[in-house]
């Protein structure tokens, strides 16, 4: 805006970046503390009253004993199954639906896409839920994950309304070329709509990656679930020693303190690798322009 | 646009031609769009609308472990009464009322603030940074946040214990007492998503012309007086948008979170609807209220989504639909 650095306009630049600093520095300080101890050997923990920020010698001591585990690494390889199914299967429900709601001329549209969007207000409760799950023979069973979040009701008003808001000319051109509707689908609103299906499945990704409540209610199996519900049975123990040796069958001496800092790290990095790509879509604001609508 | 017209005008044309062929040979010509959105309607129907239509015929019947829903016997209301007489259940209702209202009360102004601050900010390159970081931890599950607030207010090894150690002070049960528990909860949850929440009312914002602000300062207008006439106004409808939604779920404080977060010692505030769903109603086999208290929850749900979205209408000129 070119605001000249004078009186109340400096003042208030002044202030509300103090203001910016406090809270980004309130946002970042709680992760490199978090790394620091994780960092930080018991011994050292101890000799220090466990009040370390920057570890005299560091050591990757708690992330060997961690990712030596069979099992963490099978709870990994569930979460980037389910995080990759997940998504794709969730994307083709998606386009499929916003797609055909996005055909003005379709008898009933209005009626389909009201009892989509239904589902967004309400819900039928957990324990319907779980009755549905069990008589499907989905309980343990690692499609339990993927199924039921297929129907993703905002993903597809997203994908329907980018298609909607595409230039006038580029489906109806196909039309006078005589295209069916499934030629259209694959070979026009599929790339041109690329930007937001991308976006939309970022973050269905997220959303696989961070859950842990479906294994917590479908799945009783330990090695069926994934990494979020692993950490969760080891960070909210409330005694990490026990937890575990119950969980990582590791029944040597365990750094507590450091070890379950690390489990918070390994929790983080997978997100924090994936962001600058997240980034690029909800800047550009994919998702704004549904809730315009 | 003129372009545009045309294109509508055709299509109307073609509509009308359509219409007078009778319903019935409209969707006849729309046969393929209508095998391919079968996937979908088969996805919606099963994992949405299945759970919806079982609910309603489970919660007018005695729900048996290991037994047939339709083989129950019908109950009534008696599942509806049980949610009332159950006074573990009515504190779950209160608690959950509660949290959700502290929640708004707290977490509602940060994320207009900072959206206004990110909007004002003449130092670029800083504010690129800032934004990075405020809008990192939305991307953290509950499970990463609760080892945050873990590593900084357990008793024994947390930061903030640490410090009141260090300086003398005793240390504080900020987990683990009925207290700390609810500022514990609000102040992570706005933590982790303030930054995310104020993207929305950063759109509003970028849509204001720019020559608004600029004639503000010639006119002598401040900070706060643009603030205040032209800032405020213009999110006005996002506020609205905000509101209605938090409005509708009310009945909903945030299960998951408080999932992780909360202990026995804390129960008592800390327990609400969502929680006790999952540990007594499925938990313990408690299926009928669970089913009725769950209900309960969509509709008071829905019934206030509507109410908030015609206040909304009335009052900031636009509804959520």
């Amino acid at each position: 805006m070119g605001l000249k650095p004078r009186g109340s306009e400096f003042t208030y630049q002044i202030v509300i970046f103090f203001i910016a600093l406090v809270v980004s520095v309130s946002a970042l300080f709680p992760l490199l503390y978090v790394v620091g101890v994780s960092l930080t050997s018991m011994p050292e923990l101890i000799s220090r009253n466990y009040f370390v920020i920057v570890p005299r010698h560091p050591t990757l001591g708690a992330y060997q004993r961690i990712l030596q585990n069979p099992t963490i690494w099978n709870a990994f390889a569930i979460s980037v199954a389910r995080s990759t199914i997940g998504p794709v299967l969730s994307l083709v429900i998606m386009v499929l639906g916003a797609y055909v709601l996005s055909v003005r001329t379709l008898p009933g549209r209005r009626t389909l896409l009201m009892l989509i969007i239904f589902t967004m207000l309400f819900t039928g409760g957990l324990i319907p839920r779980y009755l549905v799950m069990r008589r499907l023979g989905l309980l343990n069973n690692f499609w339990v994950y993927v199924l039921p979040m297929l129907p993703d009701a905002f993903g597809l008003l997203v994908v329907k309304v980018f298609i909607e808001n595409l230039p006038d000319g580029l489906l109806e051109s196909a039309e006078i070329d005589g295209a069916t509707h499934t030629q259209k689908l694959l070979f026009l609103a599929i790339p041109l709509a690329k930007p937001a299906l991308a976006a939309v499945g970022m973050f269905a990704v997220v959303n696989h990656w961070n859950s842990w409540f479906d294994a917590l209610v479908f799945v009783t199996r330990r090695n069926l679930h994934p990494l979020q519900m692993v950490l969760r049975n080891l960070i909210t123990a409330d005694n990490f020693h026990d937890a575990a040796i119950d969980i990582l069958g590791d029944m040597t001496r365990v750094d507590t303190v450091s070890m379950r800092m690390a489990t918070v790290v390994i929790g983080i990095i997978p997100m924090v690798m994936l962001y600058p790509f997240l980034q690029k879509y909800f800047v550009h604001g994919v998702f704004l322009g549904s809730v315009k609508e | 646009m003129r372009m545009r017209e045309i294109v509508t005008a055709k299509k109307s044309g073609t509509q009308q031609e359509l219409v007078s062929r009778g319903l019935w040979e409209r969707m006849r010509r729309h046969t393929e769009l209508y095998l391919l959105f079968l996937p979908v309607a088969v996805v919606y129907i099963v994992f949405r609308y299945w759970d919806i239509s079982l609910g309603f015929v489970a919660v007018f019947k005695e729900m048996r472990v290991g037994q047939n829903v339709w083989a129950s016997p019908w109950v009534g209301l008696d599942n509806f009464r049980m949610i009332f007489a159950n006074p573990n259940v009515v504190r779950t209702i209160r608690n959950t009322i509660e949290i959700s209202l502290l929640r708004l009360l707290f977490g509602f102004a940060p994320p207009i603030i900072l959206a206004i601050i990110f909007h004002d900010l003449v130092w670029v390159r800083f504010k690129r940074v800032a934004q990075t970081l405020v809008y990192l931890p939305h991307f953290f599950s509950w499970v990463v946040l609760y080892g945050l607030v873990f590593a900084l207010f357990s008793t024994g090894s947390g930061f903030i214990n640490n410090m009141l150690a260090a300086l003398g002070f005793q240390r504080v049960e900020f987990l683990l007492s009925t207290g700390w528990f609810r500022p514990v909860l609000i102040g992570s949850d706005i933590w982790k998503s303030m930054g995310w929440g104020s993207i929305l009312y950063m759109a509003a914002l970028t849509n204001v012309d720019p020559g608004l602000y600029e004639a503000a300062v010639i006119d002598g207008a401040g900070p706060l007086k643009r603030i205040r006439h032209i800032s405020i106004p213009s999110i006005l409808p996002v506020i609205a948008f905000v509101l209605t939604l938090t409005i509708g779920s009310i009945l909903r404080a945030g299960g998951e979170q408080i999932l992780i977060f909360y202990n026995e010692a804390v129960f008592e505030v800390a327990d609400v609807i969502e929680t006790w769903v999952v540990r007594v109603g499925l938990g313990r086999f408690q299926f009928g209220v669970g089913i009725a208290v769950g209900l309960f929850q969509s509709v008071v749900g829905l019934i206030l989504i509507v109410i908030g979205n015609a206040a909304s209408r009335r009052l900031a000129g636009r509804g959520i639909w």
